[in-house]
């Protein structure tokens, strides 16, 4: 050992009494907002992964730790996710119905957003006043809302499928708008001038300048209502139609008070899976457009500058 | 929550646009009532069907039975029924038989399936009613009637009182499916007595030694009836204002003591142990044996009915909603699973509610097994339905005001 | 004024003239949201001011405001403005409900958030991704997951039996308002984090600067300076978790399934799909939303008071 390394080795103090200095040390990060977001953290996610380990359970409780298997993805012939029609039907419907809301909502919430930010005539200020109701109107009121309408007047609209999607379509519609409006505010109404004093159409100054801005606001509102429609209970579950209409959620529900097997954790898992790949896939492509068009604000905080 | 450029809304413009978009709306009313369809111009009463008062349902010109001799339909075979009351294999089996697919579609309570099924909204072809509801569905047009030249098996298979009973003289528009009774289920390695070590059996609900596990079935009829039993009171089908606020005060005493839970799902919460004491029907009880945990045997498992039969009995039965796509094929199942070898399937392999068929011998139930000996409590005889309070049909006035007696007993106290 | 200044003028006053055009694009999302939002409310108010079919008991919505019956918000007005009625009791309780869970919820959002967007330094990402993590977890999945650590037998037992706090035991799922609160925080939680955590990550740091400078002691500019101006942060995201909790139903049933639990959204569930009397569960709905509407009255006049504070 040489001398140097003896010196640096010197300083070196138990592991006890180095806790004890960062705790008292004043001039370092606050240790109570340390400890809080450690422990908010940890109760965050630690049910989940929970949850997630008990997917993988050899057995068939959900309490008790009994080996590893896929038997509730696909070994077991009668209860497993791909075998039970019931569950097998409830993921198609979510992913159904989350990319349908995707597909409509985004380019109409781009759209709304752009032309009520743009717009200042009479009657912008109602309209946007009306599009931000449906952000904390709870789920029951808007699920027994759309029940009835479609029940009572808007019959040619059948429960199920068509019934459910229009309900993504109407709620996941008021977060595009909010995303989209936060960075178009942020842009300003510059760039169209400028592409228009240049000589483009107003449709060209939106196609060129403006949409290209806007791709990370798009890119966090395709996440944003893939996820929210993925999440979706309320709205599912008043307007479906019967069990093969029912999503994740809703299936979630009427058998999670019951007797579930780990297949419902299995299912539950699956759907995370599937948001967490779109959403990671979606991250990279939008990283790479960033890296081509320099530094913008980050999806999340878009999003999140947008809901506040 | 916005940007502070659009927090520019007073109170007064608030109103101002409610009040103008209030007017609007007012003037679309007329063209929104052009084109919401109408309900049934029921101009019918409801007559009650009780033991002492048969009743034969009217059938009406706009509602007639399908023609005989035509061909089922090759459509896929959309059945809407209670969850866990049809043995998947027979769905498979007859969908194989006649070259179609077999769908279920579930639900949980006896309400939420007659608002599917009167919404409009949904068409299914095979239903299974029950008796006390059944005259608002047949008045309100929402069943068709049956065409018995489909359903051979009727004359065959079920008990002779009940091919042609009270609530439907002529079996016009329903045929019988399973026969219950309602009682109380338990665990009788979790509870500390017996229903029957009770002076009042009915007051095993109210035992804080089951606390947290004591179950009522979320039925708004069942629920209340043994409330009543309780007391003493034996019309079930009581209507009068003193009987309903006796049920309503004495499900709200119950959820002090014992934090009382409601659930349909007695056929789990019972095996699975989530419940040690559960009201529970008596087919949930046959068939809770496939839903205990790996290692329990079938003698943890309890049912008490009074011993002189003065409990609630009722039967299920099948119809055809006047939605129905494919009515013909829907003829078919219901005769499908009249047969005396799917009937039976369906009961002792699955379902464990039992159809009312004379070749079904109680005795030999429990010799052969299907039943556990300590559930034969849970058999059904022709000779109960004598004894026993039969749930039957309630006043659209006595049901609101059962409702209304339920809805706030759920609201807590 | 010169000619190139004229006509620039009088190029931005066509273009402001033509600003209406810009509505062509909002309106298809206007038109979506009137026909899908609005109109379904008018459904509502007509099935609650509505009769019922005599046989099937099926609403009859009454389109034309004129031939508007009370009956129904008689009713529900009648429970709900007398003495221990059972929608006092389950609107008081969803209140409570509501307002503790709201609380706990605040108490854990903001020092979070408060950590992360100052303190993240170079974990800010990671930490980020913690924070949304609950975002691509369905609801119901988080309530899945703590029905399973609450299972007599799960987890939650085991650890408090295993550290001691219990001797027994302890059935969590058996009605208490306890379990469902921990759901109702746990679930909403991060609907708070996020705006609040957005609004402090965004606050100028010049200002606290400047307050250090002056002399002020970590904890004085956080006192006299970040809470303050997060006040209306704050406030968001209490109305962005409170206004949608009003309407949960499935918290209490999953994590209790007890009256001795029941909220408003458990009523409006029971009369809304439980068939034979729609309009009340209509009528409710109505009530419902007004008294969210003046929640969220109050919440604008708060903000725009304290918005004038802070420029004045």
């Amino acid at each position: 050992m040489t001398a140097a390394e003896a010196t640096v080795a010197i300083p070196r103090r138990s592991t006890l009494t180095r806790l004890q200095d960062w705790w008292a040390n004043p001039w370092g990060r606050p240790r109570f907002l340390v400890l809080a977001t450690a422990l908010y953290l940890v109760w965050s996610i630690i049910p989940i992964l929970i949850a997630i380990r008990f997917s993988f359970n050899e057995g068939r409780s959900r309490s008790t730790s009994q080996g590893w298997s896929l038997r509730w993805y696909y070994g077991d012939p009668d209860l497993s996710v791909w075998h039970d029609p019931d569950l097998r039907s409830a993921l198609f419907q979510s992913l159904r119905l989350a990319g349908i809301a995707v597909l409509v909502t985004v380019p109409l919430g781009v759209a709304l957003a752009i032309g009520l930010t743009r717009w200042r005539g009479r009657g912008a200020g109602t309209s946007n006043f009306i599009s931000m109701i449906p952000l904390v109107t709870p789920e029951i009121v808007m699920g027994t809302a759309l029940l009835l309408v479609f029940i009572h007047l808007l019959r040619f609209i059948p429960l199920g499928t068509p019934a459910q999607a229009i309900g993504h379509i109407t709620f996941s519609l008021v977060f595009v708008l909010v995303i989209v409006r936060g960075r178009l505010l942020a842009i300003g109404p510059e760039y169209e001038e400028a592409a228009q004093d240049l000589g483009a159409s107003r449709l060209q100054a939106v196609r060129l300048a403006l949409l290209p801005m806007l791709a990370p606001a798009i890119v966090a509102s395709v996440i944003v209502v893939f996820a929210i429609s993925m999440d979706d209970f309320v709205v599912s579950a008043f307007l479906s139609s019967g069990s093969s209409t029912d999503t994740v959620p809703v299936r979630i529900y009427s058998t999670g008070r019951t007797a579930p097997t780990p297949a419902l954790n299995a299912l539950a898992t699956l759907t995370l899976g599937i948001t967490i790949a779109i959403a990671a896939v979606l991250f990279v492509l939008w990283k790479l457009v960033q890296s081509r068009r320099g530094p913008a604000e980050t999806g999340v905080e878009a999003f999140a500058s947008g809901l506040e | 929550m916005s940007h502070p450029k659009e927090r520019r809304f007073g109170r007064k413009e608030f109103l101002q646009r409610s009040a103008a978009g209030a007017v609007a709306l007012s003037g679309m009313s007329t063209l929104l009532a052009a084109c919401g369809g109408s309900q049934s111009s029921a101009r019918e009463t409801l007559t009650l069907a009780r033991q002492d008062n048969p009743v034969k349902w009217p059938i009406f010109k706009d509602n007639q039975a399908i023609a005989s001799g035509l061909e089922p339909e090759k459509a896929t075979l959309q059945i809407f029924n209670w969850n866990g009351y049809l043995w998947p294999r027979s769905m498979k089996e007859f969908g194989k038989q006649y070259g179609v697919d077999v769908r279920m579609t579930t639900f949980d309570t006896s309400d939420e399936a007659i608002s599917k099924l009167t919404s409009g909204g949904l068409s299914f072809d095979v239903f299974f009613p029950f008796p006390d509801r059944l005259g608002q569905l047949i008045v309100g047009k929402a069943l068709q009637p049956l065409n018995h030249s489909y359903l051979p098996n009727l004359q065959k298979t079920i008990w002779p009182s009940l091919r042609s009973p009270f609530y439907d003289v002529g079996s016009q528009y329903t045929v019988p499916y399973t026969i219950y009774t309602t009682g109380i289920g338990y665990r009788k390695d979790m509870v500390q007595q017996t229903p029957a070590e009770y002076s009042n059996p009915y007051e095993i609900y109210w035992d804080g030694r089951n606390k947290g596990k004591t179950f009522l079935l979320d039925d708004g009829r069942e629920a209340p009836i043994h409330m009543l039993l309780k007391n003493g009171v034996t019309d079930i089908n009581t209507e009068k204002p003193d009987d309903i606020a006796l049920f309503e005060r004495e499900l709200k005493s119950l959820i002090k003591p014992v934090h009382v839970k409601l659930s349909t799902n007695d056929y789990t919460n019972i095996p699975q142990g989530i419940a040690s004491v559960h009201q529970a029907w008596s087919g949930s009880m046959v068939s809770a044996k496939w839903y205990l945990p790996q290692g329990t045997g079938t003698d943890v498992l309890g049912y008490w009915f009074p011993k002189d039969g003065h409990g609630t009995i009722g039967n299920d039965m099948m119809g055809v909603p006047r939605s129905a796509k494919s009515p013909v094929l829907a003829h078919h199942f219901i005769n499908f699973m009249l047969d005396d070898k799917n009937g039976y399937d369906n009961f002792a392999q699955y379902n464990g509610y039992q159809p009312p068929f004379v070749t079904i011998n109680p005795d030999r139930l429990i010799s052969d097994g299907v039943i556990p000996k300590n559930l034969t409590s849970a058999v059904v005889r022709e000779s109960d339905f004598k004894r026993a309070y039969f749930l039957l049909e309630l006043s659209p006035t006595g049901q609101a005001a059962w409702q209304n007696a339920w809805a706030s007993f759920k609201a807590g106290v | 004024m010169s000619d190139g200044s004229a006509a620039r003028s009088s190029r931005s006053e066509e273009r402001r003239r033509s600003t209406a055009g810009w509505s062509l694009l909002a309106l298809p999302g206007v038109v979506w949201v009137c026909f899908f939002f609005l109109l379904p409310f008018y459904a509502v108010l007509c099935v609650a001011f509505g009769t019922v079919d005599p046989i099937l008991q099926t609403p009859r919505p009454a389109w034309n405001p004129l031939d508007w019956n009370t009956s129904a918000f008689q009713f529900v007005s009648d429970n709900l403005f007398t003495w221990h009625g059972p929608f006092e009791i389950v609107f008081v309780r969803t209140f409570f409900y509501v307002l503790i869970a709201t609380t706990l919820s605040l108490l854990i959002a903001y020092p979070v958030a408060y950590y992360v967007a100052r303190h993240g330094g170079r974990w800010k990402g990671l930490l980020l991704l913690g924070l949304i993590a609950p975002f691509f977890i369905s609801y119901l999945m988080r309530m899945l997951a703590w029905i399973n650590l609450l299972q007599d037998d799960g987890w939650v037992n085991k650890v408090l039996l295993w550290i001691g706090l219990l001797s027994e035991p302890r059935t969590w799922l058996d009605g208490r308002a306890s379990s469902v609160i921990l759901g109702l925080v746990y679930g909403y939680v991060p609907y708070m984090i996020l705006p609040l955590y957005a609004f402090l990550d965004r606050i100028d740091r010049n200002v606290l600067e400047a307050a250090r400078d002056l002399g002020a002691s970590p904890a004085q500019a956080f006192r006299l300076v970040t809470f303050p101006l997060s006040i209306p942060a704050v406030l968001a995201g209490c109305v962005i978790i409170a206004l949608p909790m009003f309407g949960d139903y499935y918290t209490p049933d999953l994590l209790s399934g007890s009256p001795q639990t029941s909220m408003i959204g458990n009523e409006i569930n029971l009369y809304i799909r439980g068939g034979q009397q729609i309009p009340i569960g209509a009528a409710l709905v109505v009530v419902l939303m007004l008294f969210l509407g003046l929640l969220m009255g109050y919440y604008l006049v708060v903000t725009a008071r304290a918005q004038r504070r802070l420029t004045a």
